[in-house]
């Protein structure tokens, strides 16, 4: 027999405010339901369930404006304090909407998780959605569940698109009938990753994005600026209609030029307000070192005859063709390949051979190099790679720059016992990411010939092989990248294989010791190439003339010393010259962290 | 909420929803759940439906909820537990495989998905915690209970008048883009109309029961729930008009800034635009500045966590 409260019915607000131009509701929802269970006489929940739930929602409380309530959910995972800084910087004096325009691997994606964590933590976000290249989909979804625990998932099924969190590519977004549904909808948060893609306002991703109606919004993008101004322009009006005036008054106020901006430093103070961009030079990033060891190999008698008569071949086929190089690029892949494996070799020799006219006398001398292929026993590089990864007990990289190599090497590993994984560019995704996951797992060795394309990141790897040395620096730089990167715990060791008496001695030299190619700061080394393709010609094609027209071993030296003095000179220029316009006029946020960092809530 | 008072919650919602422990430390349990825990916390709704639509025995699952993971492992680690991992490693194996094939094509498959026995690691923030958070809101919403008096104190043939109250859990959420919350706790004696706050830290040492207790007969209320929710509303918001409204002033004045700065951009693009585009700029305009109120607009919140009807001999 209880005691049963008359009740009337429920009212709404009252339209009463504690303060002037602020809003006010009551919630009154629980008046019915608790009259009616006392009315019924129950069902009533449990006491300690009641309890717990007040001490449940007290240490969810979020007590302050300011502070990151973020951190103290991620004790898996310590932010570094330049992406706590920029999380920092977007809550509080960018009400969440931003441009992250940091540079290439300083972690644009955890700076995006961090922020938005951080807003589902104070409920402010209940639903987000994240648009990305489809390359990047399952990457987001691991990264946003596993440093973040953000229940994320990846859009495959029409109702997928129901899930609070939701990372789907652009263009599939933007198609019918997903468009409609995604435009029907209001979004708390909206990411989009690699957001140069959206410089173009006539393009439909551009529109598509423009429609979405939502709360708060991270673009991401390394190169906020690639060509011209207008690309700024768009960028930014996508974001915040308005924030650097209309299309006019921004070509009259900053614009000089298509390509070159004016008033910079009222551009940069106009840009600041909505884009952080982090520099890899600015300090406080600290990585791991670099330590770099040429290992030299001796050729096999045999090995050295193939190179010889390689050699011989591609100076005679280049003299005769009356120095052209354009025509002479497969050549000197020919005398590259031959420091790499007889595979290599034979493959492109084979297709050389084909497509050579059947009364040509090239046949014959083709016919000749496959005799002194055939006598190749061994593989000088290989023994020595196989002897490196057995010293190091580890998980160890191999990059090579040619398929057949890798297929040799995979054989050749496996035949010792070693557990080798491939990866190649032509892999398709789900391919490439089983890849990973057996390196991860079983596999010691991974034998890959792509280094550039996203998602490969390895950084629970520190040893690295290069079989062969690409000629394009960033192409070395790029593999390098895989490994040495945020996260990356341990110093990374780099061997580089070469062959004695042969080029890829020349070009060790060159990219090693003279110009300190792996010990180079990222960043500096796009600069100073572009400045060497400005000026002649692009570093590879000098050094194919040099290989070709050089005549013996002195005057090869003679011409590498020569190349790593001009870029020598072109760093030096670099280092004194200011930045380039563009980059002038990006807003830069110090990655030193604020004195208050010290008062973080923490467990 | 550090690792105690986590490991705290956790064996109070196993003891209160009836999970039968199997095995506890200071870092951890291993529970087989109750059918009532099985459906908040395993995510299996058809398991359920079939259940309940055939009358199946339910099987519910077995969970290992780790609170202290640093410990836990470096107490698995020991020789007694390097057997069973080295079991698990060997039938796992297969089981690995295919987590990975899984992983591949989802992004993330949560751990222990498809495991016999699932490990979650609780911490601040995990989703097991959040989920057991949420669980805890969704069970313990409405009670009704008794003080239960002191026996010694009372005369076998006496009986006890107490009065009832309604409790009341508001969290009051200030917001504009960003947030600040605070939670309140009003009593109501709905036979007096007092209202009284830090209602719960009262309740606190008393002993409560759902039943009736004999010796015990209840006083008649004479207020309304609905008039007792309005005193709420009106004691709250005297407290509300004595907080600080700056961050209020700041955000409308910000909005009032990015209105202008929309205004600046839009109208000059309307007043030049022909006809047709007119419309579509208009359209666009309106749901830029819907999406910047939404962003910015200063408001209070409120959110009732839980309500429940008192009987206390001790309080009138």
């Amino acid at each position: 027999m209880h005691p049963i409260p008359r009740t009337d019915r429920a009212a709404g607000g009252t339209g009463k405010t504690p303060h002037a131009g602020v809003e006010f509701v009551f919630d009154r929802s629980w008046v019915d339901e608790l009259a009616e269970r006392a009315a019924r006489n129950g069902p009533w929940d449990d006491w300690t369930l009641f309890q717990l739930a007040v001490e449940a929602e007290r240490a969810k409380l979020v007590t302050s404006f300011d502070e990151l309530q973020a951190l103290r959910c991620l004790p898996a995972f310590e932010p570094m304090p330049h992406q706590i800084a920029t999380a920092r910087k977007v809550l509080r004096e960018m009400g969440g909407r931003a441009i992250l325009a940091d540079e290439v691997g300083l972690g644009k994606t955890i700076e995006a998780g961090l922020i938005l964590k951080e807003y589902i933590v104070r409920g402010l976000v209940r639903r987000a959605l994240i648009l990305v290249p489809a390359s990047l989909v399952l990457q987001w979804v691991r990264e946003l569940n596993q440093k973040f625990g953000i229940p994320a998932t990846a859009q495959k099924k029409a109702h997928t698109w129901h899930a609070d969190f939701v990372v789907a590519s652009i263009d599939t977004a933007k198609r019918e009938p997903h468009r409609e549904l995604l435009l029907s909808r209001d979004y708390d948060m909206l990411i989009v990753d690699e957001a140069h893609k959206l410089k173009n306002k006539k393009t439909s991703n551009y529109q598509f994005i423009q429609q979405l109606r939502k709360k708060y919004c991270l673009l991401l993008t390394a190169t906020p600026v690639q060509n011209d101004m207008d690309e700024l322009f768009n960028l930014i009006t996508l974001l915040k209609p308005g924030q650097l005036g209309g299309q006019s008054e921004f070509v009259a106020n900053f614009v000089a030029d298509k390509r070159l901006p004016k008033n910079e430093d009222r551009l940069q103070e106009a840009l600041s307000a909505v884009m952080i961009r982090n520099r890899r030079s600015d300090g406080g990033i600290s990585f791991t070192k670099r330590i770099v060891r040429n290992i030299e190999v001796k050729l096999s008698p045999e090995e050295k005859a193939l190179y010889d008569a390689v050699t011989g071949f591609v100076r005679q086929r280049y003299d005769e063709s009356g120095r052209d190089l354009a025509s002479m690029l497969s050549l000197v892949t020919l005398q590259r390949e031959v420091c790499s494996s007889r595979d290599a070799v034979f493959v492109t020799l084979f297709n050389l051979f084909k497509k050579t006219a059947e009364d040509s006398p090239l046949r014959v001398k083709m016919w000749e190099l496959i005799e002194f292929i055939r006598r190749v026993r061994a593989n000088s590089k290989a023994e020595k790679a196989i002897e490196l990864i057995r010293e190091t007990g580890d998980k160890t990289i191999i990059f090579t720059e040619y398929r057949a190599t890798q297929e040799y090497l995979l054989q050749f590993l496996k035949e010792h016992g070693v557990i080798a994984v491939p990866y190649r560019g032509g892999m398709n995704r789900g391919k490439k990411d089983w890849m990973m996951d057996l390196f991860r797992g079983r596999a010691q060795v991974l034998v890959a010939t792509e280094a550039g394309g996203e998602g490969i990141n390895l950084q629970f790897c520190h040893h690295m092989i290069n079989f062969d040395l690409p000629w394009n620096p960033m192409r070395v730089e790029q593999r390098i990248g895989r490994v040495h990167r945020l996260g990356q715990t341990n110093d990374v060791k780099i061997y580089n294989l070469y062959t004695t008496g042969t080029i890829e001695e020349h070009i060790v030299r060159l990219l090693h010791e003279k110009i300190n190619l792996f010990e180079m700061v990222v960043g500096e080394l796009d600069d100073i190439l572009e400045r060497l393709e400005r000026e002649e010609q692009p570093l590879e094609q000098k050094l194919a003339r040099l290989v070709l027209e050089s005549e013996g071993d002195a005057d090869i030296r003679r011409g590498i010393d020569a190349l790593g003095r001009s870029i020598n000179r072109l760093r030096a220029d670099a280092k004194r010259s200011p930045k380039p316009a563009y980059d002038r006029i990006l807003p830069v946020l110090s990655v030193v962290p604020e004195a208050d960092a010290a008062a973080e809530v923490r467990p | 909420m550090n690792a105690k008072q986590i490991h705290r919650f956790v064996e109070r919602y196993l003891e209160a929803t009836g999970c039968a422990i199997l095995e506890k430390s200071p870092a951890h349990f291993k529970v087989k759940l109750s059918p009532a825990a099985d459906r908040e916390l395993t995510n299996r709704p058809y398991y359920w439906s079939f259940v309940d639509r055939t009358g199946a025995e339910p099987e519910t699952m077995t969970l290992l909820l780790v609170t202290d993971s640093a410990k836990y492992d470096a107490m698995t680690a020991g020789p007694g537990g390097s057997e069973t991992s080295a079991q698990a490693g060997t039938s796992g194996a297969a089981e690995q495989a295919g987590m990975a094939a899984l992983s591949r094509s989802f992004g993330f498959v949560p751990a222990g998905l498809g495991a016999r026995m699932p490990r979650d690691d609780l911490y601040f923030g995990s989703r097991r915690l959040e989920q057991l958070f949420a669980a805890a809101r969704r069970g313990g919403r409405y009670v009704c209970l008794f003080q239960q008096p002191d026996e010694r104190a009372l005369h076998p043939y006496d009986s006890m008048p107490c009065t009832p109250w309604l409790g009341v859990n508001v969290k009051v959420g200030f917001v504009c883009d960003m947030k600040r919350e605070e939670m309140h706790a009003f009593g109501v004696s709905l036979a007096t109309g007092a209202v009284v706050e830090q209602f719960f830290d009262r309740l606190h040492g008393m002993k409560l029961t759902p039943r009736l207790p004999a010796n015990v007969h209840v006083t008649g209320a004479s207020l309304s729930l609905k008039k007792a929710a309005d005193l709420i509303e009106q004691t709250l918001m005297k407290k509300l008009k004595a907080c600080d409204y700056g961050w209020a002033a700041a955000a409308s004045e910000r909005l009032k800034e990015e209105l202008a700065q929309l205004a600046h951009y839009y109208e000059p693009l309307l007043a030049s635009a022909d006809e047709a585009e007119r419309e579509r700029i208009a359209a666009q305009y309106e749901a830029r500045k819907e999406e910047i109120r939404w962003q910015l607009k200063p408001r209070v919140v409120t959110e009732v966590v839980s309500a429940g009807l008192f009987h206390l001999t001790g309080l009138a």
